[in-house]
C-alpha cells in the first residue's frame, strides 16, 4: 500500500536525522528510535494498535494514535513557548547590556560626528 | 527617563522641554526606524540606542539601569509622545521626600486634556483590573509618569518587555512594602499620543503577557 511507503520513508527520514545529529546523547537517540521503531510498527502491523488501544480502554486504535498526537503536540508546544519566552529574555539582556556598554564607550571616548553628551546624573 | 520608539515627530519638543526645566535626561531609543536618536540629541541629554526593537518595558529597565550605572539618586520615567507636563517632574520628586515611590494620577483633581469618555472608561477598568491585580487601591493604573529613589530600584526591576510592565510594576510595588504615593499630573492626550497609546484591544495583549510570559 502507498500510505505505508510514505509514512515508512516519513519515519526513516526522521531517524535518519537524529543520526546526523550525533553530538546528542546516545540516550536521546536511542528514545527517539525505539519510538520510531514503534512507529514503524504500527504502520506495518496496524491490529497491534487496536490490541494496545483495548488494553487502555479504547476502543480503535487509530483513536489511541490520535489522542496520543494531541498530547504529544500540546507538549511539544509548551516546551518550545517556553524555550521562546527564554530567548527573548535573553535577546532583551545582551540588548541592554550592549546598549549600556555602547553608550559608557561613546562617553568615555566620544564619536567627534555626535553631539549626545553625557551630563552628570 | 524617556523611552521612546518612532517619535521622531515630537522627541525633540518633549526632551527639549524636559531639559529646559533643568533635568538630567537619559533618552531611551528602542530601535527606532525613524530619526527619534537624532532628534533626542540635545544639550543634556544621554542618548541610548537599542540597536533592535526589545518594547517599552525593555527600554525602561536599560534606561534605569543606565541611569543607575551613573550615580543617579531617583529616577522619574517621562512619556516620550507629549502627553506629561514637565512641570510635574518637580511634584513627583518632591513627593519622593516621604516616599520611594511617587506615581502620577489622572484622576486626581486634575485634568485629562483631549480625553474621550471612552477612553477614560477604559483607563477606568485597567485600574480596576490593575488594582485586582497588585492588591493595591490606586486611582489610576497605568500612567507612565513616575518617580522613585535609586534604593527603590532593585526591588522593581522591570521583566516585561512590553506594555505588561506597567501591571508588573504595580504588582511588585504591592509586594515590596515600600512606601506609596499618587501625585495629581496632568495628561494631554493629542492625536498624536493617542495614535501611540493602548487601545481596548492591546489590552488583552497585556494581560496575555502579564499571565503567561513571567
Amino acid at each position: 500500500m502507498i500510505i505505508r511507503l510514505i509514512l515508512l520513508s516519513a519515519i526513516s527520514s526522521i531517524g535518519w536525522l537524529v543520526f546526523l545529529r550525533r553530538n546528542r546523547l546516545p540516550f536521546h537517540i536511542m528514545t527517539v528510535f525505539g519510538l520510531l521503531a514503534a512507529a514503524g510498527v504500527a504502520i506495518v502491523f496496524p491490529e497491534t494498535t487496536n490490541d494496545v488501544a483495548n488494553l487502555v480502554g479504547v476502543g480503535r486504535g487509530a483513536d489511541l494514535v490520535f489522542y496520543t498526537a494531541i498530547v504529544v503536540v500540546m507538549f511539544i508546544l509548551v516546551h518550545y513557548y517556553t524555550k521562546f519566552v527564554e530567548l527573548q529574555t535573553q535577546v532583551t539582556q545582551l540588548t541592554r547590556e550592549i546598549t549600556i556598554l555602547r553608550a559608557e564607550v561613546d562617553r568615555v571616548a566620544p564619536p567627534a560626528a555626535r553631539s549626545s553628551t553625557g551630563l552628570g546624573l | 527617563m524617556v523611552a521612546a520608539f518612532n517619535e521622531g515627530k515630537v522627541i525633540r519638543e518633549v526632551v527639549g522641554e524636559v531639559a529646559r526645566a533643568g533635568w538630567s535626561i537619559v533618552v531611551v531609543d528602542d530601535g527606532s526606524r525613524d530619526n527619534t536618536a537624532k532628534l533626542a540629541a540635545q544639550p543634556g541629554v544621554m542618548v541610548l540606542r537599542h540597536p533592535i526593537n526589545r518594547g517599552q518595558g525593555a527600554a525602561l529597565q536599560t534606561g534605569i539601569e543606565y541611569a543607575l550605572r551613573r550615580g543617579a539618586r531617583s529616577i522619574v520615567t517621562f512619556d516620550a509622545d507629549g502627553q506629561h507636563h514637565a512641570p510635574d517632574i518637580e511634584s513627583l520628586v518632591a513627593a519622593l521626600a516621604t516616599a520611594d515611590i511617587a506615581l502620577g494620577s489622572r484622576f486626581l483633581g486634575k485634568e485629562i486634556e483631549g480625553a474621550s469618555s471612552r477612553r477614560v472608561a477604559l483607563l477606568k477598568t485597567a485600574t480596576l483590573v490593575s488594582n485586582g491585580l497588585s492588591g493595591m487601591k490606586l486611582s489610576d493604573a497605568h500612567c507612565g509618569f513616575r518617580a522613585f529613589r535609586a534604593s527603590a530600584a532593585p526591588k522593581l526591576t522591570i521583566t516585561q518587555d512590553r506594555m505588561a510592565h506597567a501591571s508588573e510594576l504595580l504588582r511588585k510595588i504591592g509586594k515590596s512594602g515600600l512606601r506609596v504615593t499618587e501625585v495629581p499630573v496632568t495628561v494631554r492626550y493629542t492625536e498624536h499620543s493617542i495614535s501611540k497609546g493602548q487601545g481596548g484591544l492591546q489590552a488583552v495583549r497585556i494581560l496575555f503577557d502579564y499571565f503567561f510570559r513571567s
